[in-house]
């Protein structure tokens, strides 16, 4: 990992800011052009590296054809480890059932559907039980939770019902943000037990799995 | 009043939040929501009976309607030319005010007292029921979700359900009060004698009125004719029984050829009510001629620009290829929170968060671009493939590059990317956040009352980390 990364400039992008987002897509470009591939535990992160960078620096003859480049090296982490590592393996052992939230840029903006339950499949004494409307946003979407609190936790709700109606152990996802908010409406609501975790942290087992 | 001053689209936090203590409303919201996405989902899974893929589909759609705007004021000419020789008036109106005005003339001069309207957004627009009452001309809505939200002295809350905020308990108090007789008891199993009770109302109605007014889902430039997309028979009613039939729609729904229009067909109720095909599907042409049994004597098109030529060759034109099917809304997370009445202009949705800034202007309709997740739900459904989260950022983007974001916002930004700028400092600060919030969950590991972020605790604690960094973990690991 460089050690000069910070963010991918994200939240100023979708604030429309398009100065600052240039700025920090410029800098994470020069950071990470030297790897072979860039491996994003996030959809949307790697929805902003993969898809925005291109066409934030279309019209810069020196930046563009950094940013596409970079952009066909990287890969959101499921799409990585089945896509492009073709990971055999199984993975470490997982005691019980899970439900897994598309999130909505890894799902719509990257294609990613079938990779992390590919995955979630090789994980010994996992069961995958999928719930209703698993494609559905949480309500989440950056600064829209935190400008427009009441109407993200009415659509977080819906994400909670349907986890509750599935009943696994854990709900398991790719982008930090959903997580976030889906597990704090979880527990806002009194469920004490379902877990919420990364599907990195299924696949690698370990303290907290 | 200008649009921009009947909107209420600056209010949309404010509204946002009654709404979502709606409880009737989210018992209404809540239960057609599936209804929409089940009917829509079913409609486009038969494409593949007609050997057809959706995403083939709309990429024609998009095709076509971006070959209309194209060349519209030529389409425009054609339909102009062709509608008149058939014995139709054309008229064009720059914007609401003068669609008013021009349809009060019409009707004072065919002596009209009561105008039957089929559905129509843009009449909508133009605040027109409110003209012609003004002008002492009654206009009765007669599409069954339109006449009922005009007994309640509403608005539509959605562009092909305009009622669907409203509960059957709501509907049955309205017309028990408006129909002078006792309330009863409605279940989902009465709506059929609801509409027949409505219908029964409405039919005098029809028989009375001297002018119809209706919206046209297309025009077709080869023949001058107006499409009409329906699914309750009253659209038939309005632009055949009444003697003046006054057609009222946006510049930008016009198809050249009816091969055009067939196409676009396959998309439009797919997408709307997931049917194959509407009940209905009338092409109106010209006058009443010598033989036929019924047709309106004189027939008027108002073409309206009202906002939208601004939108050719900008930014925005993908906007303009818009068929008004509603699946966006229909699969918007947001607009099923709040309904389309939070939107607080015209057009609900995601489609409206566009349209209504850009009608209305920018400044005034502030909230509407932000009110979205990002989730692009409605991108993926859109018929013609309209990129609406992309519109809402150019919108955002607007909003920066002419200084209307608050202070605060920009403070924020600013200072944080500076930050991201500066990894060394970065990363102190965000060990200090992760120590901070750590500290402040105090071993629970979230935190239930956040002052930074209080719309965020308000509806959901937010849980934190171990207090590390990933940095610091990282680095820790890779020493060990």
């Amino acid at each position: 990992m460089p050690e000069g990364q910070t963010c991918c400039g994200q939240p100023a992008w979708s604030a429309g800011n398009r100065p600052l987002a240039v700025d920090l897509a410029k800098k994470a470009i020069a950071e990470l052009e030297g790897y072979d591939h860039v491996v994003i535990p996030s959809g949307s992160c790697a929805d902003q590296i993969r898809n925005v960078y291109p066409q934030l620096l279309a019209d810069d003859p020196h930046w563009a054809p950094r940013a596409r480049a970079l952009a066909g090296r990287s890969h959101e982490l499921t799409s990585f480890l089945v896509d492009v590592a073709r990971m055999e393996s199984a993975a470490p052992e997982f005691a019980g059932s899970v439900t897994y939230h598309d999130s909505c840029k890894g799902l719509r903006g990257l294609g990613i559907k079938r990779q992390p339950r590919e995955l979630l499949a090789k994980v010994r004494g996992l069961s995958l039980e999928e719930m209703a409307d698993c494609e559905e946003c949480c309500g989440f979407g950056g600064a829209f939770s935190v400008k427009f609190g009441a109407v993200s936790t009415q659509i977080v709700d819906r994400k909670c019902e349907a986890i509750a109606a599935v009943g696994a152990d854990a709900v398991v996802g790719g982008d930090l943000g959903c997580l976030i908010n889906i597990e704090g409406r979880l527990r806002r609501r009194g469920d004490e037990t379902t877990r919420v975790l990364h599907i990195a942290e299924v696949l690698a087992g370990g303290d907290d799995c | 009043m200008t649009a921009a001053g009947r909107s209420h689209a600056m209010h949309f936090h404010a509204r946002a939040g009654e709404k979502v203590r709606n409880a009737v409303l989210q018992r209404a919201l809540q239960k057609a929501k599936p209804l929409f996405v089940g009917k829509r989902a079913k409609g486009i899974a038969s494409l593949a009976e007609d050997g057809l893929d959706f995403e083939m589909l709309r990429s024609t759609g998009k095709n076509i309607r971006n070959r209309n705007l194209a060349d519209l004021d030529v389409w425009l000419d054609i339909f102009e030319e062709r509608a008149t020789a058939t014995g139709a008036e054309v008229l064009w109106a720059r914007d609401g005010a003068e669609v008013s005005r021009l349809v009060v003339d019409i009707a004072r001069r065919h002596g009209v007292s009561k105008a039957v309207k089929s559905k129509s957004m843009l009449s909508e627009e133009a605040q027109l029921n409110e003209a012609l009452a003004a002008a002492g001309i009654r206009p009765v809505e007669t599409d069954l979700g339109e006449y009922i939200v005009q007994l309640a002295g509403e608005t539509p809350s959605h562009i092909i359900a305009p009622a669907v905020h409203k509960t059957i308990g709501e509907v049955e108090a309205l017309f028990a009060k408006e129909h002078g007789r006792p309330p009863e008891t409605r279940t989902s199993a009465d709506i059929p004698a609801m509409a027949q009770e409505a219908r029964a109302v409405l039919r005098e109605h029809f028989l009375s009125a001297e002018m119809g007014i209706s919206g046209a889902n297309f025009l077709i430039a080869e023949t001058g004719s107006a499409a009409l997309v329906t699914n309750e028979g009253n659209g038939r009613m309005v632009t055949t029984l009444p003697k003046v039939h006054v057609v009222i729609t946006g510049i930008e729904k016009i198809v050249p050829t009816l091969e055009d229009f067939a196409t676009l067909m396959r998309l439009l109720p797919r997408s709307a009510t997931g049917q194959a095909i509407s009940n209905y599907v009338s092409l109106l042409t010209g006058t009443k001629r010598d033989g036929d049994h019924d047709g309106p004597e004189k027939t008027v098109f108002i073409l309206v620009d009202n906002g939208r030529a601004n939108l050719l060759g900008s930014d925005y034109q993908d906007m303009l290829r818009c068929i008004r099917c509603g699946a966006c809304m229909n699969h918007c997370p947001v607009y099923f929170s709040l309904g389309g009445h939070a939107y607080g202009w015209v057009y609900p949705g995601p489609m409206g968060s566009v349209l209504t800034p850009l009608f209305t202007g920018i400044e005034n309709a502030l909230d509407l671009p932000h009110a979205s997740t990002g989730c692009n739900q409605c991108g993926a459904v859109c018929p013609v493939a309209i990129p609406l989260p992309t519109l809402m950022h150019r919108l955002r983007e607007e909003q920066n590059e002419r200084g209307l974001r608050p202070w605060s916002e920009r403070l924020a930004l600013k200072t944080w990317a500076w930050l991201a700028g500066k990894p060394v400092l970065y990363r102190w600060f965000a060990r200090r956040v992760a120590r901070y919030l750590h500290w402040l969950a105090d071993g629970s590991g979230r935190i239930r009352i956040f002052g930074l972020a209080p719309e965020w605790t308000a509806g959901r604690d937010l849980p934190v980390s171990s207090g590390k960094t990933f940095h610091e973990l990282y680095s820790a690991r890779k020493k060990a």
